[in-house]
């Protein structure tokens, strides 16, 4: 029986909802068993709480004491409450690192995404040819082969100031006039840069350009049809269409910079004068060969514990532009 | 026996979209379920195949109640309106599909799908992808996916609204002929009233909640209980006036309350209408209900005759339709296409009052049946 | 008028383009010429652009030593588990996340996991190494690693499988159940092969992180079983450190990476657009 006005064309009135409406089960009714979802995403879960809950505790646990590789081998630690994490404020060196860490990840993270978008984008206008980006793009992906570590080494030689073959170059060519000291205490950080930037581009590099590929091709059509010129074409449709795609390469990389100290260990090991360090690093130093094993616990949580909520906002943000984007 | 029944079911998310509907389809009918897009007819179809769980009600298929079982546990066969057919997979894996589950050997999954696609004229087709195929193909092959099933209800979902015309009525053509179909009960749901008309034993119109009117073709057509009925079925639809009950030298007339038109009302629907205490209706009379009149022409009796002018003309094919501006309101009237009318000219429109209906302004209501 | 000034834009484009080109192959054509020099010439102050004499015999060097070998083979062995465990996990997990959203945990449970790829290597080292000290006996053989990996690739693996997932369309799955497949079979008859190509791009790209990783390897594995990466330190004679060996080795594993790259390199694109793009 038909208990709601059939010539009404506007939605009825909550008050006017039969009961078994107002009374059904909130939950979404599967149509298969209840089991299948929490097997299938049980196994998944079991291991990566395995593997990944029982450090985090053990984490939190010798963050709170005054461990040490010794004292952890024979059970005796003192409960030391928010000691370690007051050292994480207030240690220079640490200190010291997260200014240094600000400045990779603006010229390394970002700087990778602007030059990867803006080199993708230009593959995709200026190379006509489909064999040619191809080619061109496993040439710029190849970097990413390389093992971070590797790439290290590789760039450590090549920067060597007085024998590597980047001085030489430079020299050669007229650019300088002396063999620049790639590793002195202003630079080597840089040099750590230079090595990241060349690996790393091609990452937001690939994601840009994939997603370049599966724009609609009619959009570019139609916009060549009105006349707009290359310009208005790159900022009124290519940007705003690639806004999520670039926004995630970001944070891709980012995710991965801030962890990521295999080349620090390679190339500089954090020096000279501690010039080169960053926080994880200091972590991995603090906690693996001086053995400080609850200073090294404390660093490791604010530094997860920053970069969880930069990245969650990150997203709650674009998720709201997205949003919008949407409707509009 | 593999009629369907269907006991006070019940689905909803946001808002109620089948409220304790009820609905018996005999074993060997053909029902069709016609309304407007996004009513809720392919919810009704997947709550029959178990794509959805209802609220509350239940449905029984072959005095078997099946509505706890899941969707791969019942004797049901459906065609997507997107066809869904497997990408991957050919034409004859697609078919063969249902056989393959109930793991038959393998020369009798052969001959049957190879049966059924002769039947379906599509056996030159078995080796290719669904990619490759035109659309009346896919539409054939889905169908001979529910036919090799042999299920004991066939639910169809639009069938054939994406295809072109030509195509449609083939496949229109088809589903009359199919013993298959007959042997079980069909549901098949449309938004186009023709197919409809044209398709079902009986016709379901569906609306908000549910089924608003179940009856022949004929008598959903002919006798809507509802506006919403009458305005959905018909093209093009009906024209509607907003009116007013008043007595007129006598004769009691509807008064359109938005313009200067007035229609006497016949006299077999004076007593009906008397009787009730509606004086504000919703006058209903079908485009091919009001014919031009020629000058000259001798009218009958119950014609009624009013001065018009031409707004649009679209002619048709075989017929035109005539969109005209009387006293002040809209008229949609229906003509030969042999003669053209321009706009602005001048004519004479008769309506034949005996075929208006009258409803009840509020809730819609037929109040002469 | 803008595109008068187009010519030159593009021009400048291109030799843009072909500069960075040289630069992302430039170490690579570095590697290749120290693999084949003597440690001498190596070690020169004024470096050369091509070996003075190309050196083959250097090959033979380094992969005459047996360890060189092995440890090769320890991390395709080591990297391949690890990659068909987690995106066997991310599969399942992705699955789940993707049809069942609400059951499965929904977006907490999405990014729970995705944190996970967050952490921060050292915080994961410690207390790692005492649990595989105890459970296994040592933490060097492959196992320490196989399992350690997935930390990062399962998350990886399980983001983007849901998204491909998700780009499944449903309704293949609906018809099959109602042809008379389980949830099971379906999955294996007409959702599994709708994700084939992403599921490539997602085992490439584990592949690659755990054929390259060498904290880790590093700290965990060095006598019984050894890793590419950590290799390249044990190219020294007496107190000179091999670079040349070195380099040469490195290239030799640089390989298997680039051609994986190579034969996949269709549904990395692809892959990609469609995880990155929607997801």
């Amino acid at each position: 029986m038909v208990a709601i006005d059939p010539k009404a064309d506007g939605v009825a009135q909550t008050s006017e909802y039969p009961e078994w409406f107002r009374n059904k089960r909130r939950d979404r009714l599967l149509i298969v068993s209840r089991w299948v979802p929490i097997s299938l995403i049980g196994l998944p879960v079991l291991v990566l709480l395995a593997i990944v809950i029982y450090p985090t505790i053990w984490m939190f646990f010798h963050a709170f004491h005054n461990t040490t590789l010794m004292s952890l081998t024979r059970d005796r630690y003192q409960f030391v409450w928010f000691d370690n994490f007051e050292n994480v404020f207030t240690n220079e060196r640490f200190l010291n690192s997260v200014v240094n860490l600000v400045q990779y990840l603006c010229f390394g993270a970002v700087l990778e995404v602007i030059l990867g978008t803006a080199i993708a984008l230009m593959l995709f206008s200026v190379v006509k040819w489909n064999w040619m980006r191809t080619v061109l793009l496993i040439c710029m992906v190849v970097p990413l082969m390389l093992p971070p570590a590797m790439t290290g080494l590789i760039w450590l030689l090549m920067l060597t100031p007085h024998n590597g073959i980047i001085n030489e170059i430079l020299i050669v060519t007229g650019l300088t006039t002396e063999k620049v000291e790639w590793f002195s205490t202003s630079l080597s950080l840089w040099s750590i840069t230079f090595a990241d930037i060349w690996q790393w581009t091609s990452l937001p590099l690939l994601i840009v350009y994939a997603g370049r590929a599966s724009l609609p091709q009619s959009i570019y059509e139609a916009a060549r049809v009105d006349g707009a010129s290359r310009w208005k074409v790159l900022s009124r449709i290519t940007l705003p269409m690639l806004k999520e795609v670039i926004a995630i390469a970001f944070i891709i990389r980012f995710m991965d910079a801030y962890k990521y100290v295999d080349k620090i260990y390679v190339m500089t090991s954090g020096g000279p004068a501690e010039s080169s360090e960053l926080p994880v690093y200091i972590a991995y130093q603090r906690g693996i060969r001086d053995f400080q094993v609850g200073e090294a616990a404390g660093y490791a949580i604010v530094i997860f514990a920053v970069a969880a909520v930069l990245v969650t906002l990150f997203l709650k943000y674009l998720k709201k532009v997205l949003k919008a984007q949407a409707i509009a | 026996m593999a009629r369907l029944e269907i006991e006070g079911l019940c689905k909803g998310w946001d808002f109620p979209v089948i409220d304790r509907m009820d609905l018996t389809v005999e074993e060997g009918e053909f029902f069709v379920v016609v309304g407007p897009s996004g009513i809720g007819k392919t919810t009704l179809l997947r709550l029959i195949a178990g794509l959805e769980s209802p609220n509350e009600g239940r449905i029984i298929l072959g005095g078997n109640d099946i509505s706890r079982l899941p969707p791969y546990k019942r004797p049901v066969a459906m065609t997507f309106e997107s066809y869904a057919l497997y990408p991957h997979l050919s034409v004859f894996e697609n078919i063969a599909s249902p056989l393959r589950a109930r793991r038959l050997p393998k020369a009798e999954i052969e001959q049957r799908v190879k049966d059924v696609a002769r039947l379906l004229k599509i056996d030159q087709l078995l080796t290719r992808r669904p990619a490759e195929v035109s659309g009346g193909q896919k539409q054939r092959t889905a169908l001979g996916r529910t036919l090799v099933a042999e299920p004991e209800v066939f639910l169809l979902d639009e069938p054939i609204s994406h295809l072109d015309a030509k195509i449609r009525h083939e496949l229109r053509a088809q589903f009359h002929t199919l013993e298959a179909l007959r042997r079980v009960a069909n549901v098949y749901v449309t938004h186009d009233y023709a197919e409809a008309l044209s398709l079902g034993d009986r016709i379901g119109v569906m609306g908000r909640g549910g089924l608003v009117q179940i009856g022949s073709a004929h008598e959903v057509f002919e006798k809507p209980q509802t506006l919403f009925v009458a305005e959905h079925l018909g093209q093009p639809s009906i024209n509607v006036l907003d009116c007013e009950l008043t007595a007129r030298d006598g004769v009691l007339h509807a008064r359109h309350r938005e313009s200067l038109l007035t229609v006497p009302v016949a006299q077999a629907h004076v007593q009906r209408l008397n009787g009730g205490n509606a004086d504000r209706v919703s006058y209903g009379i079908r485009p091919q209900h009001i014919a031009v009149v020629a000058d000259g022409e001798v009218v009958r009796d119950g014609l009624h005759v009013i001065d018009s002018t031409v707004t649009l003309f679209e002619p048709l094919g075989t017929y035109a339709i005539l969109i005209t501006e009387t006293a002040g309101a809209t008229i949609t009237a229906l003509s030969s296409p042999e003669h053209r009318y321009t706009q602005g000219e001048s004519i004479r429109l008769g309506i034949d009052t005996a075929e208006a209906f009258f409803f009840d302004a509020v809730n819609g209501k037929n109040l002469v049946l | 008028m803008r595109d008068r000034h187009y010519k030159l834009v593009a021009t400048l484009m291109f030799v843009f383009l072909g500069l960075w080109t040289i630069i992302s192959l430039f170490p690579y054509y570095f590697q290749f010429i120290t693999s084949f020099k003597g440690i001498e010439e190596v070690n020169r102050i004024t470096p050369t652009f091509w070996p003075d004499e190309f050196l083959w015999s250097n090959l033979d060097l380094v992969f005459s030593d047996e360890t060189n070998v092995a440890a090769l083979l320890d991390t395709l062995l080591i990297a391949s588990a690890n990659t068909a465990l987690a995106v066997f996990l991310g599969s399942l997990a992705g699955y789940a996340l993707a049809r069942f959203p609400r059951q499965a945990g929904g977006e907490n449970m999405a990014f729970w996991i995705l944190s996970n790829r967050m952490f921060p290597p050292v915080a994961i080292l410690l207390p790692m190494f005492r649990a595989f000290d105890t459970v296994l006996g040592s933490t060097d053989n492959h196992l320490s690693l196989i399992i350690l990996y997935l930390v990062f690739n399962m998350p990886l693996a399980t983001w983007l499988m849901m998204v491909f997932f998700r780009d499944a369309p449903r309704e293949l799955e609906e018809a099959a159940y109602l042809d008379g497949y389980s949830p099971l079979r379906a999955f294996f008859k007409v959702t599994l092969p709708q994700v084939v190509p992403g599921m490539m791009s997602v085992a490439l790209l584990c592949w690659i992180f755990a054929w390259n990783e060498y904290l880790f390897a590093n700290m965990l594995v060095g006598s019984n079983v050894a890793v590419n990466t950590i290799q390249m330190p044990g190219f020294v004679q007496g107190a000179q450190k091999l670079w040349n060996l070195a380099a040469l080795f490195s290239l030799v594993a640089v390989l298997p990476p680039v051609v994986l790259f190579m034969v996949l390199r269709r549904y990395m694109v692809r892959g990609l657009s469609l995880g990155v793009v929607k997801g």
